[in-house]
């Protein structure tokens, strides 16, 4: 009788196949759409710390770029400038608090490869958004030509690379965000200035009327005790022509509700996914034991109690089920975590996969609900095979 | 199941990982294209190298289907395996990818040559372990 149940399913190698298939569908559904949504809410999280400023200035010209939001959110290329005077017509402005420059200019295709990559500078003296990020990584001070890659960048610890003809040290390298500032590279004031001066040289960037020597792309603003952002918002874009001040959670509020849409779409998926799901599996158990109703009379006449035909009913759904989850589980994580690069960019959301522990352990989650899953829909056949008129079924009168 | 139904399955397998490697890396999962003035990057070499070693393995495992020695299949299906190793290791491992790793060849050809590779080197050695001397 104990192995009646594992003899079962090898004997009926098909209707086995397909409830693992089931069983299998079910846990990747749950773990792929799990993970997605996890991954998705930890994007956004790793880009808000990112921003890291109540406030950002940057010259009104720059808003009308298409690509404006791309840029100054999602490290994506491209490039905009304002003179330093603005710069401290805005510092001068009432409740600002920490105040720091940034300087954005994007590569041409480095030797490598021909896609550009964004080069972010900052000055270490002030900065409070990206020095304590880069502290996670790197203790030391960049010196000049020193910078720190993103996560996304094939480049490591000690290894040169060019732009505009100016080779660089890779001096640290950032952990992953799952934004595009995985392929930024940030460097100091003074080396984002030479590169900028080289590109010039070269002839490969044109700023028009701008002196990059006096130009900073956007300031990074926290406001002062006492002044809300909301407050310093307002009065930068009052009192300071040609610049457009934004509260940086607004900033982002445009892909929060990208995001809230596709997690909604997935969560609904999940769902529809698991409905139906259930309901085969509900099927598929009923058809089986009534196919199967003489056998279980037999067992019946043979000494086995009503107990033992249900548990037997029971343990062949659990045998599939955990079969078929671990399958799923195994073929989502195989999915998910090798190509979630193009997962992140198919979605063109921030993207940022849970770390090891928590993914094994909403693994086991998905195989343990898909298992429990099975074993409920299982559950109603078990009831009925326990209460089976073995006189009826073996007369052939049902 | 039967040793001969099981043989046979194995082999298939190791068909369709092989073949993933020859003709899947040159129509889906293959590497970025040439840059703006024509040129190859690195990644474009690596994906020459897997394709060679794909159509290696094609035709071993092609051999390993057809042949009735079972010796030889054997031997055929345990050699298909170093093969699948050395294909796993080539993307950035042997040939350095592109720089960024958001990119093609990195996102999508690095991760399912491994996966491939690795696959077809478990399958080798299971196919020789279950193929029977004739």
């Amino acid at each position: 009788m104990k192995s009646l149940a594992l003899k079962n399913l090898r004997g009926r190698p098909v209707r086995t196949a397909v409830l693992m298939v089931l069983a299998a569908l079910l846990s990747f559904t749950a773990l792929g759409g799990t993970l997605t949504v996890t991954s998705l809410g930890k994007g956004l999280d790793s880009l808000e710390a990112r921003l890291g400023a109540d406030v950002m200035v940057v010259p009104k010209e720059a808003t009308m770029k298409k690509k404006f939001e791309d840029i100054v959110l999602q490290g994506s290329t491209g490039y905009f400038y304002m003179d330093s005077k603005r710069a401290e017509q805005v510092m001068e402005c009432e409740g600002v608090g920490e105040v720091s420059p940034q300087f954005f200019l994007a590569s041409t295709g480095s030797s490598c490869c021909s896609i550009p990559v964004q080069i972010i500078g900052f000055d270490p003296d002030t900065d409070f958004t990206v020095s304590p990020w880069i502290k996670r990584t790197y203790g030391g001070e960049l010196e000049l030509y020193d910078i720190v890659v993103g996560s996304d960048l094939n480049a490591f610890v000690g290894d040169k690379l060019s732009f505009y003809g100016v080779e660089c040290r890779v001096a640290a390298k950032l952990e992953k965000t799952g934004t595009s500032y995985d392929t930024t590279v940030f460097t100091n004031e003074e080396t984002i200035r030479a590169l900028i001066k080289s590109s010039l040289d070269k002839g490969m960037n044109d700023f028009q009327d701008i002196d990059p020597e006096t130009s900073v792309s956007c300031l990074m603003i926290n406001a002062a005790d006492g002044t809300s952002p909301e407050e310093l918002v307002n009065d930068i874009n009052i009192h300071v022509q040609k610049v457009k001040a934004f509260k940086s959670g607004d900033m982002i509020s445009g892909i929060a509700g990208s995001l809230s849409g596709v997690s909604k779409m997935i969560r609904m998926l999940i769902a529809a996914v698991w409905v139906l799901g259930m309901v085969i599996l509900l099927l598929a158990f009923t058809m089986s034991v009534n196919e199967r109703k003489k056998e279980f009379a037999v067992l019946r006449v043979m000494g086995a109690s009503r107990g033992k035909l249900a548990g037997l009913v029971l343990k062949e759904a659990l045998v599939c089920c955990l079969g078929g989850s671990l399958i799923g589980a195994a073929a989502g994580l195989l999915v998910l975590l090798p190509f979630n690069g193009v997962i992140e960019e198919m979605l063109g959301l921030p993207f940022l996969l849970p770390d090891g522990a928590s993914i094994a352990g909403y693994a086991a989650a998905a195989v343990i609900l898909a298992v429990i899953s099975g074993a409920a829909a299982a559950a109603v056949s078990a009831w009925r095979v326990s209460r089976i008129d073995t006189g009826l079924i073996l007369r052939g009168d049902n | 199941m039967k040793r001969k139904t099981i043989e046979w399955i194995m082999g298939i397998l190791l068909l369709a990982c092989s073949l993933c490697l020859s003709v899947g890396v040159k129509l889906w999962f293959h590497a970025c294209g040439p840059k703006e003035d024509g040129s190859f990057m690195t990644c474009h070499w690596a994906q020459q190298a897997v394709l060679v070693i794909g159509c290696a393995m094609t035709v071993i495992s092609l051999l390993a289907l057809i042949l009735q020695n079972g010796g030889m299949r054997r031997g055929l299906a345990l050699a298909a395996a170093p093969c699948g190793i050395g294909a796993a290791l080539i993307p950035n491992t042997m040939i350095k990818l592109c720089m960024m790793t958001d990119m093609h060849c990195h996102a999508v050809m690095k991760p399912a040559v491994i996966i491939a590779g690795i696959a077809a080197a478990v399958i080798g050695v299971i196919y020789a372990a279950v193929c029977k001397n004739d």
